[in-house]
Parts: C-alpha cells; sequence; structure tokens
C-alpha cells in the first residue's frame, strides 16, 4: 500500500505542474492589460509603460511564470491590487464556507441519491424505478441557476420558511448557518443525485444478479440484509469514481450557487476577481483550487484501492 | 474672461452659503430614531483606500457616505449645502476657492479633522510616486494649501465657477480620511478605513457584510437616526430583489437591466421603487477622421436611423430614457432647442445613397451581454437605412485605451453625472483633449467652451451648453441614445432617501416608519 500510495504521489507533481502552467498562461491570456486595470481608464501611456516595468509585465512568459511559481513555491502566491490582501489571506477567509457547501451537497445527493438507486434496483423495472430514472434523466437536465432560483422563490418569497441570501458562520450560531446553507446545498445537491443514483442502481442490480445473492436469498436471508450488506459495498466502486468527478463539478455549481444565494465563499472570490480583473487573486485561487481537485482524486484513488484491493496490485 | 470676472462679485452672493444649514428638509415629526437598515448591494466592496482601490463604485459609495464626509453636499435642489465646509469663495478668475472648515470635528480614532488633514489627504493622491488611479480627476487642481486650521484653499489650473458642488460627491477623491490610520495601518488601511461619517466601521466579514454603527460623537448626529446599517453584497439581480421581497434586506440597488424586477415592484404597494434620472448619458463617438464617418451625411445618416422607442424596448422592457442631448434630466441645463435631429429612417436612406458608396464599418462594444444586446440592437436599425455595422466584441478595459489611441470607428463612452456639466464637455469636445474622442475641431465649439467654464452666470452658461448641443447635433460628431437613470428598490416604510446623484444611494440620514 505504501508503494502505491508513494507512486501515485509521484505522479502528482507533473499535474501540478501542468495545473500551475495552465493557470498562468489563462490568466495571461485574458484580454485587457493589468497595468491599465490598476492605473484605471484615464492612465497616461508614460504611467502604463512604468508600471509595467515595475511588475515585469514586460519581461517574456516564461520569465513571469519562473518568478511566479518560485513565489509560489515559497508561499507566496501574490497580494490583490485591489483589496490589498493576500491570495491566501483572501482564500482561507473564503474556503470554510465553500467547503462546508460542497460536503452539504454532497452529503444532500448521497442522501438522495444512494436510498433511491437501492429501492430502485430492488424493485428494478417496477413503476418506481421507471418514474426515478425518467425523473433523474430529466433533473440531470435542469440548470442550477433556474433551480435556485425555483427554490428561492417557493422558500424564500412565498412560504418565507428560509432565507433567500446571506451567511452566518458555524461557530457564531450553528443553527443559523444550517438555515442559510440548506437552500443552496439542496441547489448543487439536485444537480448531483440523479448521477449518483443512476450509476449506484445499475452497479447494484448487476451485482443482485450474481452467485453469492442468490445464494444468500437461499439461505433465506432478510432481503434488506443482503441489500445493506451483501449488495452496497461492491456496488459501489463506480459511485466512488463519480463521488470524485462530482467535486469537480461542484466547484464549478459553487460559483453559480455562492453568487445566486450571496454566499462568501470561493466561487465568489473567483467571480469578483475576473469581474475586476485581479489577475493576481485569480491565479492563486484557480491554482489553489485546480490543486485542491487534483488532491481530492488522489484521495477518491486511494478510497478506491482500499475498497477494492485488487486496484493497488495493479490487476485491475 | 471679462464677463466672468464683472459678475464673481454676483457669483459670491449665491455661492457663499450660510452656516449651519439643515442637512435634511424633511418634516421633523415624521422622522423616527432607533433601528437598523440592511442594504442589498451589486458588488462586493474592495476597500476604500483611494491609492488601492481607485474608483469608488456605487456600492462603496454606499458605504463611503456613511463612513466619511465630504466638504460640502448636494441638496435636492443640486445645490452644493456646507458638510465639513461652512462656506467658500471663488477669487475672482474662478481658479482659486478658499473654504472655512467646520470646527470641533474629530476622526473615528479621534484625529482632529482640520484644513492640514485635508490636506494630506489631498497630497497623498497627488503624490506622483503613489500612482493613485485617481490622478486624472484631480488632475485640474493644482494644490491645496492650508494657510490655518480651519482654511483650505483649492488652486485650479482652469477656472471652475461651479468647484464647490464638484466635491460633493463621497468618491474616491472627495472623501476624507484619517491621516493617522493610514499611516498606522499601511496595508491593513484599505479595509479599516477611518473618517469623519456619521457611522463607524464595527466589522467587515469579506464577500458577506460590513456593519456600521452610529456615531455617538458625529457634529450633525441629531440627523441621523438607524443606530446600524447593514451592507451586504448580492451580486444576483434575482435573489437580490427576492431578498427585498421576503424581508431580509430593506433596500437594494438595482439598474434597467433587470427591468422586470423595477416593474414588479412599481406594482407592490408594500415597495417604493426610488429612481432618479441623472445629468449624463450613455454616448457614442464617431471619428470623424476616418472613412466613412469623415462624411457628414454618413454620420448623420446613422443618428437618424436611431429609434430610440424601439431600442429601449429591445434593451429594458422601455425603462430607459431617450437623450436628445448630453445633459439629462437631472442636469440645471435644460434647452429648449438642443438641436437633436429628428428620427427619421427615411431621410437616413436618403443621406445614405446620396453619399454613393456602400457604409460600412466597425463598432466597439463591450464584450458583455449588455453590450453585445446594445450592438446587436443598433446592428439592426442601421441596417434598415442600408449600412452594414461589424460588431467588434472587445473587453471592458481595452475600451478607453482603443479610444484614447483613436483606433476606432465608432465607439460607445459616457457621460457620467457630475454636478456640473463643465469637465465633461470640455474633455469631450476642445479640440486637442485627450478624450475628445470624435477627432473634431471648431473654433465656434471651442470658444463656447471656454465661456461657459469662465462664466458665473448660470443663466448665460445654459444658453452656452444648449448652443454646444446644437453644434454636436447638427455636426453628428457623438450621438446620445439613453439618460443615466438610477434606481434602488426598497420597502414602502423606508423613508428619507436623498437624490440619488451620479447613483449614489446614502441611507445615512434615512429612518423607518
Amino acid at each position: 500500500m505504501a508503494f502505491f500510495v508513494a507512486r501515485r504521489l509521484l505522479y502528482l507533481v507533473p499535474v501540478l505542474i501542468a495545473v500551475s502552467l495552465l493557470t498562468f498562461s489563462i490568466a495571461s491570456l485574458l484580454p485587457g492589460d493589468l497595468a491599465y486595470t490598476i492605473l484605471g481608464d484615464q492612465a497616461t501611456p508614460e504611467n502604463v509603460a512604468a508600471l509595467r516595468r515595475d511588475m515585469g509585465l514586460d519581461q517574456p512568459i516564461w520569465w513571469r511564470y519562473l518568478s511566479w511559481l518560485g513565489g509560489v513555491l515559497q508561499g507566496d502566491f501574490g497580494r490583490s491590487f485591489r483589496t490589498g490582501q493576500t491570495v491566501l489571506q483572501a482564500v482561507t477567509e473564503r474556503l470554510p464556507v465553500s467547503i462546508e457547501l460542497m460536503l452539504l451537497a454532497q452529503l444532500g445527493a448521497l442522501g438522495i441519491g444512494v436510498p433511491l438507486a437501492i429501492v430502485c434496483a430492488a424493485r428494478s423495472g417496477g413503476p418506481f424505478d421507471r418514474f426515478m430514472t425518467g425523473t433523474a434523466f430529466g433533473m440531470l437536465s435542469v440548470p442550477t441557476f433556474l433551480s435556485a432560483i425555483l427554490l428561492i422563490y417557493f422558500f424564500a418569497v412565498e412560504l418565507r420558511w428560509l432565507p433567500a441570501t446571506g451567511y452566518v458562520p458555524f461557530g457564531e450560531d450553528p443553527a443559523a448557518n444550517l438555515r442559510f446553507m440548506v437552500l443552496p446545498a439542496l441547489t448543487l445537491a439536485l444537480a448531483e443525485w440523479p448521477s449518483i443514483m443512476r450509476v449506484l442502481r445499475s452497479d447494484m442490480i448487476a451485482t443482485l444478479q450474481e452467485d453469492y445473492i442468490s445464494l444468500a436469498k437461499a439461505k433465506g436471508l432478510k432481503a434488506s440484509r443482503i441489500l445493506f450488506v451483501h449488495a452496497l459495498k461492491p456496488s459501489s466502486l463506480t459511485l466512488v469514481t463519480i463521488t470524485g468527478i462530482n467535486i469537480g463539478r461542484l466547484i464549478g455549481g459553487a460559483v453559480i450557487v455562492e453568487t445566486i444565494f450571496a454566499l462568501p465563499g470561493i466561487g465568489r472570490l473567483l467571480i469578483g476577481a475576473i469581474l475586476t480583473r485581479d489577475l493576481i487573486i485569480l491565479q492563486g485561487v484557480v491554482l489553489l483550487v485546480g490543486a485542491g481537485f487534483v488532491i481530492m482524486n488522489f484521495i477518491v484513488d486511494m478510497l478506491y484501492a482500499v475498497l477494492d484491493p485488487r486496484i493497488r496490485h495493479g490487476h485491475a | 474672461m471679462k464677463a466672468a470676472i464683472r459678475s464673481s462679485a454676483l457669483a459670491r452672493i449665491f455661492l457663499v452659503a450660510g452656516f449651519g444649514v439643515a442637512l435634511s428638509a424633511m418634516p421633523a415629526s415624521a422622522q423616527k430614531a432607533g433601528g437598523s437598515i440592511t442594504v442589498g448591494l451589486e458588488l462586493d466592496i474592495p476597500g476604500f483606500d483611494v491609492l488601492k482601490v481607485g474608483v469608488y463604485d456605487t456600492a462603496a459609495l454606499t458605504a463611503s457616505s456613511a463612513l466619511f464626509d465630504t466638504l460640502t453636499y448636494l441638496d435636492d435642489n443640486g445645490k452644493p449645502q456646507p458638510k465639513l465646509a461652512l462656506s467658500w469663495e471663488p477669487s475672482e478668475d474662478f481658479k482659486m476657492w478658499t473654504f472655512k472648515l467646520r470646527p470641533g470635528v474629530k476622526f473615528h480614532d479621534g484625529t482632529p479633522f482640520n484644513a492640514e488633514a485635508f490636506k494630506a489627504n489631498f497630497d497623498r493622491q497627488k503624490d506622483p510616486a503613489n500612482k493613485c488611479r485617481c490622478a486624472f480627476y484631480i488632475s485640474n487642481v493644482n494644490d491645496v494649501q492650508a494657510p490655518d486650521e480651519l482654511t483650505l484653499v483649492y488652486n485650479l489650473n482652469d477656472p471652475s465657477v461651479n468647484f464647490p458642488s464638484l466635491v460633493s460627491y463621497a468618491s474616491q477623491t472627495n472623501a476624507i480620511h484619517s491621516p493617522t490610520a493610514w499611516k498606522t495601518k499601511g496595508d491593513e488601511y484599505n479595509r479599516n478605513p477611518v473618517g469623519t461619517g456619521p457611522y463607524i466601521l464595527k466589522s467587515w466579514t469579506a464577500g458577506d457584510r460590513m456593519i456600521l454603527e452610529k456615531n455617538p460623537d458625529y457634529w450633525d448626529k441629531d440627523k441621523i437616526y438607524f443606530d446600524r446599517i447593514t451592507l451586504k453584497p448580492l451580486p444576483d439581480a434575482q435573489s437580490r430583489f427576492a431578498s427585498l421581497q421576503s424581508g431580509e434586506v430593506d433596500l437594494i440597488w438595482d439598474d434597467e437591466y433587470s427591468a422586470d424586477n423595477i416593474q414588479k415592484a412599481q406594482k407592490d404597494s408594500k415597495l417604493t421603487v426610488h429612481t432618479y434620472a441623472g445629468s449624463g448619458a450613455q454616448v457614442y463617438a464617431f471619428n470623424t477622421k476616418v472613412a466613412p464617418f469623415d462624411d457628414i451625411r454618413v454620420r448623420q445618416a446613422l443618428v437618424m436611423a436611431l429609434d430610440r422607442k424601439k431600442m429601449s424596448q429591445a434593451i429594458t422592457n422601455g425603462l430607459s430614457k431617450p437623450a436628445s442631448n448630453p445633459y439629462g434630466d437631472g442636469s440645471w441645463v435644460k434647452c429648449k432647442d438642443d438641436g437633436a435631429l429628428p428620427e427619421d429612417l427615411e431621410k437616413a436612406k436618403a443621406l445614405i445613397k446620396d453619399y454613393g458608396k456602400p457604409v460600412e464599418f466597425k463598432m466597439l462594444v463591450t464584450a458583455t451581454p449588455r453590450g453585445r444586446m446594445v450592438g446587436q440592437v443598433l446592428q439592426q436599425l442601421w441596417k434598415r437605412a442600408g449600412a452594414n455595422m461589424e460588431i467588434e466584441q472587445v473587453d471592458q478595459a481595452t475600451i478607453p485605451p482603443r479610444a484614447f489611441m483613436r483606433q476606432f470607428q465608432l465607439t460607445p463612452w459616457r457621460i457620467v453625472d457630475l454636478a456640473d456639466p463643465d469637465i465633461q464637455m470640455y474633455s469631450n469636445f476642445k479640440t486637442g483633449s485627450p478624450v475628445a474622442l470624435a477627432n473634431y475641431s471648431n473654433p465656434e465649439l471651442d470658444r463656447l467652451l471656454d465661456h461657459a467654464r469662465t462664466t458665473a452666470d448660470t443663466n448665460k452658461r445654459i444658453d452656452d451648453y444648449c448652443a454646444i448641443s446644437r453644434l454636436i447635433n447638427k455636426e453628428a460628431i457623438w450621438f446620445w441614445t439613453f439618460q443615466n437613470t438610477y434606481y434602488a428598490i426598497s420597502t414602502a416604510k423606508l423613508k428619507g432617501l436623498p437624490k440619488m446623484y451620479s447613483g449614489k444611494i446614502d441611507v445615512s440620514r434615512a429612518w423607518k416608519e
């Protein structure tokens, strides 16, 4: 296992370098001149030239990349030219919100998707299964912003049960925090549960046709025990992969959801950085989020190996 | 200039304001002290240190009007009234303005407010080493002097007859910061602003909320009613409106691009729509030095082919107010005849036919949904007249350099609201100005601009500005589509919101019924 982990860790390095290279070039290729952005619309060409020199913007791109990467490796991701905050300050302030949102969304999606998948698999082909499979298919095509607006309309404006926007930190008031988090997390969960359900359902249907399940049935084990104890674990391999991939989609969804529900998370930071051309924050956040995503997938890989020992020995 | 000098004595009588003019004209009985207000803003506030954030946007202005004071403020008639300055007086040539300051005012950190503190603010912005984004906005000021503790002297490069109005706006260059605070806090000052204003910054969670509390030592504390102001950035227009409907916030910023919400609110008795049609307009400049716009017939044809009513309907459900001159309803410049060309498609077609060559050109638009939409609407309108416009989408930050370098045929621009049209008009139309985007020179236009800026008599200035409008419209070097109109929607219980000059929502003297 240690060898497997070490080898996978080694794979991480080139991936992270690629992420940093992509991040840097995307931010550098964005239209608009950083010096103009900083100095404002009415800057004189001389001022712009002087600032470009000061900031090294007149240097070739590879030089700028290396000096940026050098800073990053020493923990210096740069400082926003608008707010004066360092990237790390800005990210650490916002990260708890996004992590909480994604955790709750993932829990919500699993909470909806897994039980439905089990029930559908147990009664595959039946009316409930057909109905839920159809619903899941339909839900996949509902964009996040639409479900967000509909949830706000029903639960905040019409029923007034939950707040439409805003945030209270968990440490300050846990109950209020959860009230603010329900709708955003539900919005993301609504986008995620169909894939969870569909994948787990088809894997479980396959598992339920295995000989050892027939044996368990023949022994007269209770249906629920067969489903939850004997069938769920072997069926959840693809589910773990999907959950890993979903993290990437959740990050994308969080950008929209945090904007709509006014949550002060990483997604909002990213949107703000794009709108104000705060390239330093943009580069830093994309790099950290990208690295976070790569590392999460690494963890998922590890989990995969725990669930199925054949994987770590390279047999599967 | 002679006329200006003759009339300056009269001007002083009008322009020098008396002591202790009340800051609000509302009846005293209706006002209720206490409680709090939550405001939904459209943007995150990046901070307040002018060296870092440069120009304040509408969200920062709402906070700025509560945290900071300015020398003057504009009353509901658009006249400057005393705030940190008690009175003011121009020199004969209007190039020097002397302000007498309010005594006994302190910043929130206890630093005394005086002429020296004001001068420190100005010098910090003006110092070239600080590379302030605000530099352009104070380029007309040569220096600020503090001859004694309560006297402040502005030395201007050019005459400005309406200068006290221009320092009323709680923007980056007029908000007065505590010198002690920015010196001791350094990089942290940006997010820990200290002013003399009616509210003190209590807490600020990035991207979430800013809490301001009433300043107990404020010099005008009897006119401050809310104990607390909470400012929340709610970037999504739909959820911002939903938050107002569900009662989580009391007031939201809005604009005509979310016309549905404004129109819905107009029909809702629990809500009030606050509207202010400012001065200025959404404008477009032709580059008159390049074909086909070096021919007046083409320029006039495109202006005549505009159908502003249809445009307004297509873009903002009909909310946008058409503009036929650069001044707008909110300006004190009202013209009986602004020389607007008629909207006449047949005449436009005839002019293009007369021109004889195909009219093909590129127009810059911002690469935003709004920019694209406006571009497409114009494209359709001009197609009917026989002109082919190609849309060139560029980043917002690309438009100013392209415009300054005259690398365009037709570009969008904006005439922002200011209390006096002089600064905008002079820089946009005076021969040789870097912002005179049309590349157009006319001695008569230059004469009118010079006369308007050195004449104190408002009626004469109005005549000048209307003559300027007639000339620009006739020559069709720029055209105007819609007036700058600002919106805020609040619960009907909110009272005492002043006019939203330049789109600034100032809740610092409001109250709830």
